[in-house]
């Protein structure tokens, strides 16, 4: 079976921190980012091929992914491309996910001899088979295979596309961005389709100016009849960083041993770009408790119920709480950081003061200093 | 096949058995064995290397192999894969004229590959060990080299006069020149030590090389044959005096105190550096290590992928491993993958790479300042079992 990866970085925002980088360029987790986990798990499954599609802020989201080397897609034939707007054949930034498939129709056609496409978002993390996927959809033998998560819906949390089965386990309804009740399963933003099946769809629905996925080719051709839905339930952890406070708390969750067990180990390694930092250094007087802690770190200090990615600097007295610190961050003698998230290159002078809350964590920006 | 022309290339040895090391080097080459957490011996020398802007390394292996070769696989890790430049293992192989089979020796390992290096056609070669820790910049080396148009130049490091007959002595005049090699001296005239790190002039070497092999008596050794060799037909030697820190770790106890050499706020060697002093290891797709609400780490280095439960102090903690509740680890080089279990005390040891220290075992002890310390050691993937005790000093 050969199969096709696309990659959607940004159809979604999350607030400051997608100021400068795509959804799928964030960083997560101590030392990956989001577009991590949909490349590993089409590496896993064997994927050669996979398009990367960028409508704009794609520099950090290239200069993490380079050739693709740490996920084996340096390769002669296949391997990686990036289908950014200039680089595609019209050069206005699309809309919705329909109108980008379009616009890379020369990657969809020319992909030789693929003939089922993966197209993986980049807002929900999960470390998942996709050959069992991709299995149910070839045995199904219906038009488009949605991924789905149970549990995530419970009336509040708006959902991109919800979908509730029958007892037969065929379609019943099916929501479009609409917090649906919880008896719903939540779309995890996977979906397996045939390429020459998605080809033609996508120009059908272009020429009727349809751009979006959900919207338009899933809900609209399911409830016009003419769309036949697999629905594929996914057991294992999937995380919906669609927020910034699910974005806080699901960082602060992988401190649970089986969050990281479910998400780092669960059906295959998670691979991201090597940074060779030396192992971390915990001083004489160090307090370091329940914290998820990458390479390259030094710390004097104290820190509890944090994240600290890599090259991350704690001088002494000061104390981080409850933080996701990303790389590089320097932290002053005696500052104290509660429900904090620094980005990248942040430094925090000594003494500095800063105090959020849970459900409303502070964000420094990007190479700011407080 | 075109190949580009170097002004230098190295030759790395890395073929010693390494016998020294006792069990740790059982299944693994000398300058496989983990050091510092994420690191092998051999990626300090490689990334010297390339640090030093010299991006064509020919790697001469002949004990267990396997894992080293697997290790320096395309040489990417250190950006040795690209088109004009390469980490090229070297075993030794048979040939047509039986000039060939195992290597007799440091200076016959080269000579059988005197083919490799004629490809690059260098001006110079630099000779290396794979079992040294430490960071130099072999590019001033061979400035220097150049500069004194000399036919050899060997790096040496002033050891205490009481320990200089351990060591290779080069006797020097005021400007460096060497009159005089003697291997380990009952009575030393000086205390320049050789660090087993040469720079030729190929042309040279190459010369020294072909009449080694015609020598039946020769043991076919560059501090027993070659350097006196070239003294001895008149060739200009030079001394290249280096003082930054230098380890050869080849036994046990040096092993052990290189890693201790790391630790501290203002260790004794640095494994932090800009990107001209970088080493660079090939890493392993693990996540974050996980430090636990009761663990206590203090002066310590912890590696990726560990989770740690219990107490660390002054240890090398390498990717990995896990610490369970209530152990403690003080004073210990922990290699990749070890598993210390709930309750096990682990005291001045050097836990080999993927073994298990079982519930409530004890392995070495504690020592008064002063008192010779013993290392325990435990093999590739040996098992402590429950309540056990391996004694100071002991090895399982």
């Amino acid at each position: 079976m050969n199969v096709m990866g696309i990659i959607f970085t940004n159809d979604a925002t999350l607030g400051e921190l997608t100021n400068k980088r795509t959804m799928a360029s964030i960083p997560f987790g101590g030392r990956y980012r989001h577009v991590d986990f949909a490349l590993s798990n089409l590496c896993a499954a064997g994927v050669r091929h996979v398009g990367i599609l960028s409508r704009h802020s794609y520099q950090s989201l290239i200069n993490h992914i380079g050739d693709g080397e740490e996920w084996g897609l340096e390769l002669e034939e296949g391997g990686l491309e990036f289908l950014t707007p200039y680089a595609m054949s019209t050069s206005h930034v699309y809309r919705g996910k329909l109108e980008s498939l379009n616009n890379a129709m020369d990657f969809l056609e020319y992909g030789g001899d693929d003939e089922l496409v993966v197209m993986i978002d980049s807002a929900v993390l999960s470390n998942i088979d996709l050959t069992h996927v991709l299995n149910s959809h070839v045995a199904s033998g219906k038009d488009i295979t949605v991924v789905t998560k149970a549990g995530v819906a419970n009336g509040s949390k708006l959902l991109d596309l919800a979908i509730k089965l029958d007892e037969n386990g065929e379609v019943a309804d099916m929501l479009v961005d609409y917090a649906a009740p919880a008896d719903y399963l939540a779309s995890m933003d996977i979906f397996v389709v045939n390429k020459m099946w998605l080809i033609k769809n996508v120009q059908e629905m272009i020429a009727r100016d349809k751009f979006h996925m959900d919207r338009d080719l899933v809900l609209g051709g399911w409830q016009r009849g003419k769309v036949s839905v697999n629905v594929y339930q996914f057991a294992g952890l999937a995380m919906y960083n669609e927020s910034i406070e699910e974005y806080f708390s699901n960082s602060l969750s992988l401190l649970e041993k089986d969050v990281r067990q479910d998400l780092f180990y669960y059906n295959h390694p998670i691979y991201t770009k090597v940074r060779d930092r030396v192992p971390t250094y915990y001083g004489e007087d160090a307090e370091v408790e329940n914290c998820l802690v990458a390479d390259g770190c030094i710390i004097d200090g104290e820190v509890e119920d944090s994240i600290l990615f890599r090259q991350v600097t704690v001088h002494e007295d000061a104390e981080v709480e409850h933080c996701v610190v990303m790389n590089d961050a320097v932290i002053g003698k005696g500052a104290e950081l509660k429900y904090v998230i620094l980005d990248k290159n942040v430094t925090v002078t000594p003494g500095a003061k800063l105090i959020g809350t849970r459900k409303n964590p502070i964000i420094v920006k990007r190479g700011e200093t407080v | 096949m075109y190949f580009q022309k170097k002004r230098c290339i190295a030759m790395l040895l890395a073929g010693g058995q390494g016998s020294r090391l006792k069990v740790l080097t059982e299944k693994t080459a000398k300058p496989a064995v983990p050091f510092g957490g994420k690191y092998r011996i051999i990626d300090f020398p490689l990334s010297n290397c390339v640090n030093s802007g010299i991006d064509t390394v020919g790697i001469l292996t002949q004990y267990q192999p396997l894992e080293l070769n697997e290790y320096i696989g395309n040489g990417q890790p250190w950006g040795l894969n690209k088109t004009h430049s390469c980490a090229q293992v070297l075993p030794p192989y048979e040939r047509h004229d039986k000039k060939s089979g195992w290597y007799k020796g440091t200076a016959n390992a080269i000579y059988q590959n005197i083919d490799f290096v004629d490809r690059f056609n260098p001006d110079y070669v630099v000779v290396l060990s794979g079992d040294h820790i430490y960071k130099m910049d072999y590019a001033a080396m061979m400035h220097y080299h150049e500069e004194h148009n000399a036919s050899c130049t060997i790096a040496v490091r002033n050891v205490p006069l009481e320990e200089a007959s351990r060591f290779g002595i080069l006797n020097t005049n005021p400007d460096n020149s060497i009159y005089e090699f003697e291997e380990k001296p009952a009575k030393p005239k000086s205390t320049n030590a050789s660090m087993g790190i040469y720079c030729f002039s190929w042309p040279v070497l190459r010369e020294a090389l072909l009449a080694d092999e015609e020598d039946p008596n020769s043991s076919n050794d560059f501090g027993k044959n070659i350097i006196p060799n070239l003294l001895n037909a008149g060739h200009k030697l030079m001394a290249y005096p280096f003082d930054g820190y230098w380890k050869d770790v080849g036994t046990i106890d040096s092993l052990w105190e290189a890693n201790m050499d790391l630790l501290g706020k203002d260790p004794a060697f640095k494994l932090w550096g800009d990107e001209r002093s970088k080493i660079s290891a090939r890493n392993s797709a693990m996540p974050s290590s996980y430090i636990d609400t009761n663990a206590k780490i203090r002066n310590s280095f912890v590696a990726e992928g560990c989770e740690v439960y219990g107490k660390i102090t002054h240890s090398i903690i390498s990717v990995g491993c896990t610490v369970g509740e209530d152990a403690v680890v003080e004073d210990s080089v922990v290699m990749p993958g070890v598993v210390i279990e709930p309750g096990a005390i682990v005291r001045h040891a050097i836990l080999g790479e993927n073994s298990r220290i079982c519930r409530n075992a004890v392995v070495g002890g504690a020592f008064a300042p002063g008192e010779k310390k013993q290392i325990s050691v435990t093999a590739k993937g040996a098992v402590l079992e429950a309540n056990a005790v391996l004694r100071p000093g002991d090895m399982l």
